[in-house]
């Protein structure tokens, strides 16, 4: 691929799968973007039932203060804080997908639900012939730890497509590839912008 | 379009525009290029049409630079253009073929994504003129010759060639067959020409007939295309969501829609890696699910929600997608 790919990373409320991923890629030096697809950003609360949810334009940084005058110590216990500071140092506000407008060449989801909500989206939107996009699901489960190795995975993805030198035509033998290299199943499927 | 910028307010548009293009070819950086292009395209095409005709060719040009982007972007402007003034198809059209021999794969595809929608202004052209001159006929032939090619690049042995393929064939079909009053019309599509706007009387240039033959043709190859039995997972489930979308705008079809799916359910390519096959079926359930929405599948709501049930959809999910009919319309369909 003579290009730079153009990257989506998609989780539910654009906090900690995605942004794991955009941070591990950004640095690296791919030109990535992380979004939610989710109606809200919700976070863990003080219980399970009691989650903390916002709107998508609330800052990283005003939700770290709202927590840390909630609840410093849970907060700070559960890692919740730590990651919000890592997120505001990347971009200021949590984005949605379904807001952005931008053409990019390969979509990683996080979850099925989150690949289901992206479909549904190109569904609604106003099928245009410009331009294809691949749309891929890998399962990365939604805590500390299963972020980061997702982030791995996703970069090693992102570095075999990237290495491609006509990605729609490789793409299939190449996902084939690090399916079995890393023992996951993925969701594939192209969309037309 | 932000007209703020380099005090753009206080330039004639002409002058403007001869700046940015002369920006365009003196510019290195291909995102910065494709910039300056946009915006002459912008004002050419919507804020003074009246300078189309005068910078086409210098826009044109630029379909010989090195970079795809730039590439890219000029094929686009031939699109919007050429909805615009159609006459300007004449122009286009030759260096169609010369593209679609470019090295490079994407700038094939995007002018095969391109062609889909440069045919339906070319037969709207054709069909709203009193007089056919020589400039249309040639220009029709050349884009009668330019959809046989990408019909014939079905078979392309690049399979993101075939993907954009099958892509273009789902225009070129919704052209080619007529509206019926359930089709179910994107916005976005409302106003484009179909086969019902094709006059039944003699026509220098167009015969209805011939067009509907082809519209027919092309339907058989997208089920061919569709059944075929080392068909990739990614062509697949794009000439699903083909047909789907087709179907919904063209109802009619739908009786061979809804086969062509129950014999794919049972026949998956065989060549399908076990993750291939779980995108397939799960695209599948939601093809199924979207054409039970159709008002035009009533008749055949038992045979889609048995698929669904073996794809493994729930009672609520198929309640949720059965369209509420009122008992008259029922005794009609």
């Amino acid at each position: 691929m003579p290009d730079d790919l153009y990257i989506a990373v998609v989780c539910s409320s654009n906090q900690n799968r995605s942004m794991e991923a955009h941070n591990f890629l950004n640095k690296k030096g791919y030109r990535v973007r992380s979004f939610g697809s989710g109606s809200h950003v919700k976070l863990p609360g003080s219980a399970a039932d009691k989650p903390n949810i916002y709107d998508f334009n609330t800052t990283y940084d005003e939700m770290y203060r709202d927590l840390i005058s909630k609840n410093p110590e849970l907060y700070t216990q559960n890692g919740i804080l730590h990651m919000l500071d890592r997120n505001r140092r990347i971009k200021p506000h949590p984005e949605r997908f379904q807001g952005c407008k931008e053409k990019f060449d390969v979509i990683i989801t996080c979850e099925e639900r989150v690949y289901d909500q992206v479909i549904e989206d190109f569904d609604s939107r106003e099928k245009g012939t410009e331009k294809a996009v691949h749309v891929l699901n890998i399962n990365i489960t939604d805590n500390h730890e299963d972020a980061t190795i997702g982030a791995f995975m996703i970069c090693d993805l992102v570095a075999m497509l990237q290495d491609t030198e006509d990605l729609d035509d490789e793409i299939d033998e190449q996902l084939q590839e690090f399916e079995h290299k890393c023992g996951r199943e993925l969701l594939h499927i192209v969309q037309f912008y | 379009m932000d007209e703020d910028t380099s005090g753009a307010n206080d330039v004639p548009t002409h002058d403007r525009v001869v700046e940015l293009l002369n920006n365009a070819s003196l510019m290195t950086n291909d995102k910065q290029k494709v910039n300056e292009l946009k915006q002459v395209q912008e004002l050419i095409i919507h804020k003074d049409p009246a300078l189309l005709d005068n910078f086409l060719d210098e826009m044109l040009g630029f379909q010989n630079d090195r970079s795809v982007e730039v590439k890219r972007a000029v094929i686009g402007f031939m699109e919007e253009a050429c909805k615009h003034d159609p006459e300007i198809l004449a122009k286009v059209v030759a260096n169609l073929p010369v593209l679609l021999q470019d090295e490079n794969v994407n700038i094939q595809k995007r002018v095969i994504l391109a062609v889909g929608s440069l045919y339906k202004e070319a037969l709207r052209w054709i069909v709203n003129t009193k007089k056919v001159t020589d400039t249309m006929e040639a220009t029709w032939k050349y884009m009668e010759k330019l959809t046989k090619n990408l019909l014939e690049m079905l078979d392309s042995e690049n399979d993101g060639i075939r993907t954009h393929c099958v892509k273009f064939l789902e225009s070129y079909l919704l052209t080619l067959t007529e509206r019926t009053l359930d089709s179910e019309i994107p916005k976005k599509q409302e106003k484009d020409i179909t086969l019902d706007q094709i006059p039944k009387k003699e026509h220098k240039l167009l015969k209805r007939e011939d067009l509907e033959k082809k519209g027919t043709k092309a339907i058989e190859l997208l089920l061919d295309f569709l059944g075929s039995p080392h068909i990739s997972s990614i062509n697949l489930m794009t000439c699903m969501t083909t047909l789907t979308s087709f179907v919904k705008q063209r109802p009619q079809f739908m009786p061979k829609a809804i086969q062509a799916f129950e014999v794919l359910h049972v026949n998956l390519p065989p060549t399908l890696a076990k993750s291939q096959v779980s995108s397939v079926r799960k695209h599948l359930k939601t093809q199924m699910l979207t054409l039970l929405k159709h008002i035009g599948s009533y008749n055949y709501q038992t045979q889609i929600t048995t698929l669904l049930t073996d794809l493994g959809a729930t009672q609520s999910e198929v309640m949720k997608a059965m369209p509420k009919i009122d008992s008259s319309r029922k005794r009609k369909l």
